[in-house]
This record gives structure tokens, sequence and C-alpha cells, in this order.
């Protein structure tokens, strides 16, 4: 794994999850910038656990950017959890409430969409760091020092402590 | 000191260890190992929409 202020480059044999992350991301970043935040990426840097869904955060958005990315979605064998009504969909995002998106006949995993809506998604948004894998594939994280500051102060559940532990210990190289 | 704590303990030593392999080894040999966990998981997960909003909601 290579470190900068910000990319990390990992030259990883990808994982179901992280080929289900990329897809997403793929059509996703076509409409709207993103962030990856919490468990799953402690796992794409190699933390040894499993997550059923990926969080990722957006900026609010418009109806007819929001149509056109279900649209597309729909076409890649996507579909949303929550429902199949564009309009009930989209007050569902502007009330922050995450919508849920997974492989058509599955539920797991599945990528859980919120809109920001605080400052700490604000500045998730802000502060990314960019993940380069194989196949020229990128996925955008939130600053690792940000998630882990989370973890440790916010969250504070076991399960974030070690992912903070974790992320802690890999960032070895560059601190 | 109490199961817990003892249990927690060897959890974080766990990852430690975890970590520093991650970091003196090819990204190739430790991924190829940590997707048995993942894919694995993955597979055989199963479970309803219900199931699984009943889940997170806990």
């Amino acid at each position: 794994m290579r470190f900068t202020k910000s990319t990390i480059e990992i030259n990883r044999e990808l994982s179901e999850l992280d080929m289900f992350t990329i897809n997403f991301t793929n059509i996703l970043k076509k409409y709207t910038p993103y962030v990856i935040v919490s468990g799953y990426v402690a796992i794409l840097l190699g933390r040894a656990r499993a997550s059923e869904d990926i969080d990722i955060i957006i900026p609010k958005i418009d109806f007819p950017t929001f149509e056109s990315l279900l649209k597309e979605l729909r076409e890649n064998n996507f579909y949303c959890l929550n429902g199949d009504e564009d309009e009930y969909l989209f007050e569902y995002l502007l009330e922050r409430t995450p919508i849920r998106f997974a492989k058509q006949d599955t539920i797991i995993p599945n990528i859980e969409l919120k809109c920001s809506k605080n400052r700490f998604d604000e500045l998730a948004l802000k502060k990314t760091m960019i993940v380069k894998l194989p196949g020229e594939a990128e996925l955008t994280i939130s600053h690792l020092e940000l998630q882990i500051a989370f973890k440790e102060v916010v969250l504070k559940s076991p399960k974030d402590l070690e992912d903070a532990i974790y992320k802690n210990c890999c960032q070895g190289n560059y601190r | 000191m109490g199961f817990i704590e003892d249990n927690q303990r060897e959890r974080i030593q766990f990852i430690l260890k975890w970590a520093e392999y991650v970091r003196t080894h090819d990204d190739r040999e430790w991924s190829k190992q940590q997707n048995i966990i993942i894919n694995s998981c993955l597979e055989t997960a199963s479970m309803t929409k219900e199931q699984f909003f009943r889940m997170k909601k806990r």
C-alpha cells in the first residue's frame, strides 16, 4: 500500500464487495460527487472482517439528476430496497433518511446512500482521499484522520473503536 | 481482568498483528486471505428485506 496526503494505492485482489462498490460508484459519480465512509473503508484497507453495507454520502441533488441516476442504476441491475416510486424515494433522501441499493434479487451487500445532513457529513465530502485500485478503478473515501476521529469520539462502539485502531496502524507508512 | 476485558484485549492484539502483516506484506498476499472472509460471508448471507431492516434498527 502506498500513501500520499491525498491518495492511497492498493494493488489488492478485489473482493466481491469491492467489485460491487466500484460498479455502483462508477455510475454514481457521473451524477454527483460522493464519499465512502465508515466500515467499508477499513475493509478496503485490509481490516479482517466483512460488512453487509457500504455507507456513501452525497451532497443534496435535484430531482432530475436523481431520476437520471435511478434510471441508470436500474439499467445496470441495481434496485432500491426502500421502494420503486422516484418521487417517494427523492423525498426520503431529502428528509435525510438513507436509501439502500442492492443488485436485483439480493439484499446483501447493499449501498446505504444518504444526503449530507450535518457538519460531519459536509466535512467528509470536502476532505476526501482517492483510493487507486487495480484495473484503473478509483474510489473516493473520507480522509482517514477524519474517520478515525469520528469513530473514536462520536460512534465509539467496540467495532468502530477496532476499525479506528486498524486505520491508525495501517497508516504507519506516511505518518 | 474479566472475560470481556480479556476478550477485547485479545481482539486488539490481533488487529495490531494483522495491521503489521498488511504493512509488511505484498497487497496481493494479504488481500487474498482477507477475501476468503469477505467473499464467503457474502455467499452465505441470506435474509429477507424485512429481516435486514429489523437488524439495522437495533
